[in-house]
């Protein structure tokens, strides 16, 4: 409507607009003319007061130009009449009233008329600039009567293409168009109902219609763009999906606590107690807990109130439904749960792994009997055979020895003392080793010590020795152990050395130090970068090839040592440069802390 | 006085290796393979000295001792426990027994000498 528009004088005016001017104008010349032939008394039969027709019509197409017709109408009436009347003053004032009467009437139909345009307007203008997609369709047909804008933008038609289409042709799939004429089967009134159209490129559109029968034939519909919170809703889910897959498929132990009480466990908790869901949900977490452990629980639990930032970490033992007791391993992470605070805890069970280190620890103990037991059944057959030698060598005389004879019995005596010596190594790191050993302590002056074995040994014979030890040290240890350490690590030094031997004992030490240095100095031929760590490691550790050469080397006692001076607390270290010598140091704590 | 020393060991090398060894320093042996047979002998005929091994089956030296001395009433007899263990000699330093010693495995003619005459005298 109003499309065309034809310039008159500058402004343009409607086609339509234009005829009704020109046939309300002629309708009026022709009422005018019929009026004054009226009065002319040619036609008597003719009222003056056909100029009512004019009037209306004007007044109600066009209500402001009607009241100016309705003025000029009343102003030739008014002339027509007085002209006829004059000088009859009656009739003058009855010409008069009719013509303000004419007046009054178009006023009120321009008034009125005013009132419903308006409205139209109105409504049209909520129609036109609705956010909402509205459209009218044939009940029967389907055929979209009109629609606006936001109805076209929203498949991104423009207005006119969608009034072409059938309104079942915008749907996205055959399903969705029957699922809707199914509904509107049913249902004359409907809202919410949600389905999804197509775009004019193909894609889809999310939409909320509402529709309603506004008169026999015509439908009234609402359309409103449900896409962005669709797709919201859609990711939503996915995420939920995936959050929900992954704490129920998840291996370990999942729960939610607040407050102390167990507000999520996913199945991996049910299945690790055994318990149902319904039993665990809402239970404090202690019920679960060991009682023995409950204390560890509680004080666990009370460093999370603190709000420590970094995650926690505690191993605890459950009992579960069966009553059997599994331990597990506990991670907590600070979360919100229900917009409070709540603790997540990552729960792994451990019970598999604490029965493998129990049967590693038995299996530990069973074979150290074994070293043990088979240690000394080594043992004993050479007590006869060290007997012997011992009791021929001590009398060659009497037993008709004589000097050669007696020298090879001395090697096979030294041979199979070395045995002894090695296979009591071998049981004393066995008996170290399972931790049933208790070191006595006692408080010595080191340096009449260090004198008793070098003594003893016969050290001096064999070495240039230096002595820097200060006859005021005393130490703290295990002495019968500390003369054993101090032997190996001498012999060893007397053994990897050639003469002129040099061999330096010194002590050192300082006020802040909290530990005791005994440095063993020889210049023996070294030792290799690439062995320093392995020489205290016991053979049993290394594999074949090495161990024979290790054992032809240094035997035990290194190992010994320093297990015995771990076991005080302290440590042996070693340096050497290959072809210099060697340094062994022993360090060992000023403050022991020990039972007696 | 008596020379015999009996000698309690259930391996029967080192028993024979000692018998060599006291005959050799002028004891008279007396073996005794079995440690239950070696209680009824020293109620019978007791012996100057027990050389008594540590590690046997049915009771240990240790059992064997400590029925010598309390079931059997015998507290002056002198034994010396022979093993190869060096710690048993921290052991019966608290026993406080005037009449136990040790004698260290394996044994020389002097050591076995000198662990009789410590007991016994020249």
């Amino acid at each position: 409507m109003g499309e065309i528009a034809l310039p008159i004088d500058r402004f343009p005016v409607p086609d339509e607009e234009l005829v009704r001017i020109i046939v309300v104008t002629s309708l009026t010349i022709s009422c005018i003319l019929i009026t004054a032939m009226a009065y002319s008394s040619a036609f008597c039969l003719i009222s003056s007061q056909l100029l009512f027709i004019p009037i209306i019509y004007a007044a109600y197409f066009f209500p402001r130009r009607g009241l100016y017709i309705a003025a000029i109408c009343s102003f030739a009436f008014q002339t027509i009449g007085y002209y006829h009347s004059y000088p009859d003053s009656l009739a003058m004032i009855s010409v008069t009233s009719e013509a303000i009467f004419f007046i009054i009437l178009a006023a009120l139909i321009t008034f009125f008329n005013e009132r419903v345009r308006s409205g139209e307007v109105r409504y049209r203008a909520i129609f036109e600039h609705s956010q909402i997609g509205i459209l009218l369709f044939d009940s029967a047909t389907f055929a979209i009567r009109t629609s606006n804008t936001k109805f076209s933008g929203m498949l991104n038609y423009t207005p006119g293409q969608v009034n072409e289409k059938s309104f079942l042709d915008i749907f996205l799939t055959p399903r969705e168009k029957s699922r809707f004429l199914e509904r509107i089967e049913k249902e004359k009134t409907t809202s919410d109902f949600e389905t999804r159209f197509a775009t004019k490129d193909g894609g889809s559109c999310w939409v909320n219609l509402s529709w309603d029968h506004i008169d026999a034939n015509t439908v009234s519909c609402s359309v409103m763009n449900i896409n962005g919170r669709k797709i919201a809703e859609k990711l939503n889910n996915d995420n939920m999906m995936k959050y929900r897959q992954l704490t129920e498929s998840s291996p370990t132990s999942i729960l939610i606590i607040q407050n102390g009480f167990i507000r999520f466990a996913n199945p991996s908790f049910v299945a690790f107690l055994g318990h149902t869901v319904a039993e665990i949900t809402g239970k404090s977490l202690e019920t679960f807990i060991d009682p023995g452990d409950r204390e560890n629980l509680n004080e666990f639990m009370a460093q999370w109130s603190q709000k420590i930032p970094a995650a926690q970490t505690r191993e605890l033992r459950f009992v579960t439904k069966s009553g059997e007791i599994r331990g597990a391993a506990l991670f907590t992470t600070a979360i919100r749960h229900l917009e409070n605070p709540a603790t997540l805890i990552n729960l792994v069970d451990i019970s598999e792994k604490q029965r493998l280190e129990e049967k590693i620890l038995q299996d530990n103990d069973r074979r150290r009997g074994i070293i043990i037991t088979v240690a000394h059944e080594l043992r004993t057959p050479l007590q006869p055979i060290l007997g012997y030698l011992n009791l021929l060598i001590s009398d060659p005389e009497g037993f008709g020895i004589v000097a050669d004879t007696k020298k090879i019995l001395e090697r096979c005596l030294a041979s199979v003392d070395r045995e002894r010596q090695i296979i009591n190594q071998m049981l004393d790191l066995s008996v170290l080793d399972s931790g049933k050993i208790k070191l006595k302590y006692s408080t010595f002056a080191l340096a009449p010590m260090v004198r008793k074995v070098l003594d003893d040994g016969g050290f001096g014979t064999k070495a240039d020795l230096t002595v820097d030890v200060g006859e005021s040290v005393m130490i703290t240890a295990d002495a019968d152990r500390m003369i054993s350490i101090l032997d190996s690590i001498l012999s060893n030094a007397i053994s990897y050395s050639k003469p002129p031997r040099k061999i330096g004992i010194i002590y050192r030490t300082g006020i802040d130090d909290r530990q005791h240095h005994i440095a063993i100095r020889d210049n023996g031929i070294g030792i290799a970068p690439s062995q320093l760590c392995s020489i205290f490691e016991p053979f049993q550790l290394a594999d074949g090839v090495v161990l024979a050469r290790k054992y032809e080397r240094l035997g035990l006692s290194l190992s010994i040592a320093k297990k015995v001076v771990q076991m005080h607390g302290g440590d042996i270290t070693v340096e050497s440069v290959v072809n210099g010598g060697s340094t062994f140091t022993i360090h060992l704590p000023k403050e022991v802390q020990h039972d007696a | 006085m008596t020379r015999k020393i009996m000698l309690v060991e259930d391996d029967l090398p080192i028993l024979e290796m000692m018998e060599i060894l006291l005959r050799k320093i002028g004891y008279e042996p007396v073996l005794v393979p079995d440690v239950l047979e070696a209680l009824e002998l020293v109620k019978r005929d007791p012996p100057a000295l027990i050389l008594l091994d540590i590690m046997m089956t049915p009771i240990n030296g240790w059992e064997f001792l400590e029925k010598l001395r309390t079931e059997y009433n015998i507290r002056e007899l002198p034994v010396l426990l022979f093993t190869a263990s060096p710690s048993v000699e921290e052991k019966i330093r608290q026993m406080n027994d005037p009449y136990l010693g040790v004698l260290q495995k394996p044994v020389s003619v002097p050591d076995l000498k000198a662990g009789i005459e410590r007991f016994l005298g020249k």
